[in-house]
């Protein structure tokens, strides 16, 4: 049988609100580097409409010429290996999108982002989303679903973090929440009622404290 | 126009040049191809070094119909686009084809250098690559490119003159050799030194019987074997015999030249050896490796983030995968010190199968045209 070929993100057509509202928390003429950034649609977004001077970290090769091909500037680097060789806070921006639940190590980049960036956006896919709850509580098996759409025993999705967790983790690391936004049937929302249960993905925009 | 065609080196002259180690080398010739056209600011003119075997024919075909070495690379529409740009190539300082080198006569005795040539640097390689640029009303260049040899070029290029390129590309190289390479070298040039055939005092070594010494030969052998990876020999090659097979009680020790190996990979180093020795200078093997090996921005800068201090263009550096003779840590090296200077550097590690010489065989072309059209584009 042969392996299936799975689609590592979200597909960018997909996550198009979620962009927006990361292009939206973007000041303009800013220094944005996206990690994961695949083919580079976001840091082209950034460029013709922000006036961002962005760099990518994209590992997979297609990807990875794309952006060359689009001019994006970018660096063929393993996230799984941290971000040694940026130095402190050279980027206003650090973007981590639709990739910490694939991080073997989260913790160790989230740090590195602090370090790199003055501000560091995250946004994941919510597993407390009570959709996926209930189908876990009522089938007792691991759900696939649009914002975890692999089986278990074959997914890129190692973690399977919730926004209850993030803000812990956050805590944690002695991190600042600056920011939270909150993904629901393709509407943002900053303030919106029980957000670890409803939203399906979260948007943080963080600090070193 | 979808092709070069027949291009014609041209050759320029020069007073002379002060070596990084002291010494005066003059007068100086300098072959160089061009391909393309000006534009009319001048501004798109891209400069491509070789690497330690290669000449300034980098395109399109000489008189005789051979292909230059990077023809893949550039021509019309392709990689390096000469509707484009204004594609210079140059025969570097110490080499065999053009250019001044131990082939060349000494004005002081009359004879060839030989192995009386001074002891030359790829900073002076760069000297004269930068000589030739400004005697071709070039203020800034565009790109300078290359890969092995050429690609310590490019870096060293940026690092010296700073305000004359925009951008460089750096592919498959390094700041400073490993000691595996400097050993592969070392063993190199002991193959042309044992060799009985050639005489070792300077006045004889340019008699012409010299030529028949297999030492150059077997340092291309060893040569050949680091630009190579163990899949693609494997996938090249295999076990498979040639037809001339032994019987099973006799063997070959490549002393039968006519006659070549037992396996492929036998005939093969031994076709790449002899064609070799036909076409390039030992001694020019001997100073050219010898600059390779004492290139080290480290050493020469304090530290690899002094070194690329200086740089203004825009840095690309590509190393490939299957390349254990210039890896990706190397090129990571380069990378991690612009980035800690806050150059502008981007890095592609480009999965391909074929070892140190992926940016020169066909099949790695296809991907490598699209990455460096891509990165020309944005400059």
């Amino acid at each position: 049988m042969s392996e299936q070929v799975l689609e590592i993100r979200t597909p960018f057509h997909e996550f198009e609100v979620g962009f927006n509202v990361i292009i939206d928390l973007i000041t303009p003429g800013t220094r944005v580097l996206d990690l994961g950034c695949g083919s580079g649609t976001l840091l082209a977004r950034l460029r013709d409409e922000k006036d961002v001077e962005g760099c990518g970290v994209e590992l997979d090769q297609e990807k990875v010429i794309r952006c060359t091909e689009r001019g994006i500037r970018v660096m063929t680097l393993d996230l799984d290996h941290g971000l040694e060789g940026f130095p402190d806070l050279s980027y206003e921006y650090v973007v981590l999108s639709r990739t910490l639940q694939q991080i073997i190590n989260p913790e160790r980049l989230v740090r590195e982002m602090l370090r790199v960036g003055s501000k560091s956006i995250i946004a994941f896919p919510n597993f407390a989303n009570w959709k996926i709850a209930l189908r876990y509580l009522l089938t007792g098996r691991t759900p696939i679903v649009k914002t975890f759409p692999h089986p278990w025993f074959n997914s890129p999705d190692i973690h399977r973090v919730t926004i209850s967790d993030f803000r812990h983790f956050i805590d944690d690391i002695g991190g600042k929440i600056e920011k939270e936004i909150f993904i629901t049937k393709d509407t943002p929302g900053t303030n919106i009622f029980w957000p670890n249960g409803r939203a399906e993905w979260g948007c943080f925009q963080i600090s070193a404290q | 126009m979808d092709q070069i065609g027949v291009v014609e080196t041209q050759y320029l002259q020069f007073d002379g040049l002060r070596l990084e180690s002291g010494g005066y080398l003059g007068p100086l010739t300098v072959a160089y191809e061009t391909y393309g056209k000006f534009n009319d600011k001048r501004d798109n003119a891209v400069l491509v070094l070789h690497a330690l075997s290669g000449d300034a024919h980098a395109a399109g075909l000489d008189e005789n119909g051979r292909t230059g070495w990077w023809d893949g690379m550039i021509g019309p529409g392709k990689g390096i686009d000469t509707n484009k740009y204004f594609v210079i190539c140059s025969n570097c300082l110490g080499g065999c084809k053009g250019t001044t080198g131990p082939t060349s006569i000494n004005p002081d005795t009359g004879g060839a250098y030989g192995r009386s040539f001074p002891l030359i640097t790829i900073g002076d390689m760069v000297n004269v690559q930068a000589m030739l640029v400004e005697k071709l009303g070039i203020s800034k260049l565009h790109t300078v490119i290359g890969g092995s040899m050429g690609g310590m070029q490019a870096l060293d290029w940026a690092c010296r003159y700073g305000d004359r390129l925009k951008s460089a590309v750096v592919i498959a190289a390094t700041a400073r050799l490993s000691p595996q390479g400097i050993a592969f070298n070392w063993v190199g040039r002991n193959a042309i030194r044992s060799d009985p055939v050639i005489p070792l005092n300077q006045s004889d070594s340019t008699s012409s019987d010299r030529k028949s010494g297999r030492g150059l030969a077997v340092a291309r052998m060893i040569g050949h074997i680091t630009y190579l990876s163990e899949e693609t020999m494997q996938a090249k090659f295999g076990r498979k015999r040639t037809l001339r097979d032994m019987d099973g009680t006799t063997y070959s020790l490549g002393e039968n030249e006519g006659f070549g190996g037992e396996f492929e990979i036998e005939s093969y180093l031994q076709h790449k050896g002899s064609s070799f020795m036909e076409r390039f200078d030992e001694d020019s093997y001997i100073i050219i490796t010898k600059a390779i090996d004492y290139f080290d921005l480290v050493r020469q800068c304090g530290d690899m983030v002094t070194a690329v201090e200086n740089i203004t263009a825009k840095m690309f550096i590509i190393s490939f995968t299957s390349d254990w003779l210039y890896p990706t840590s190397m090129s990571m090296a380069i990378v991690r010190a612009l980035q800690a200077a806050k150059k502008h550097v981007s890095f592609v590690e480009v999965d391909l199968p074929y070892g140190h010489d992926s940016f020169l065989v066909p099949q790695g072309m296809p991907t490598l045209t699209r990455i460096v059209r891509g990165f020309l584009k944005g400059v």
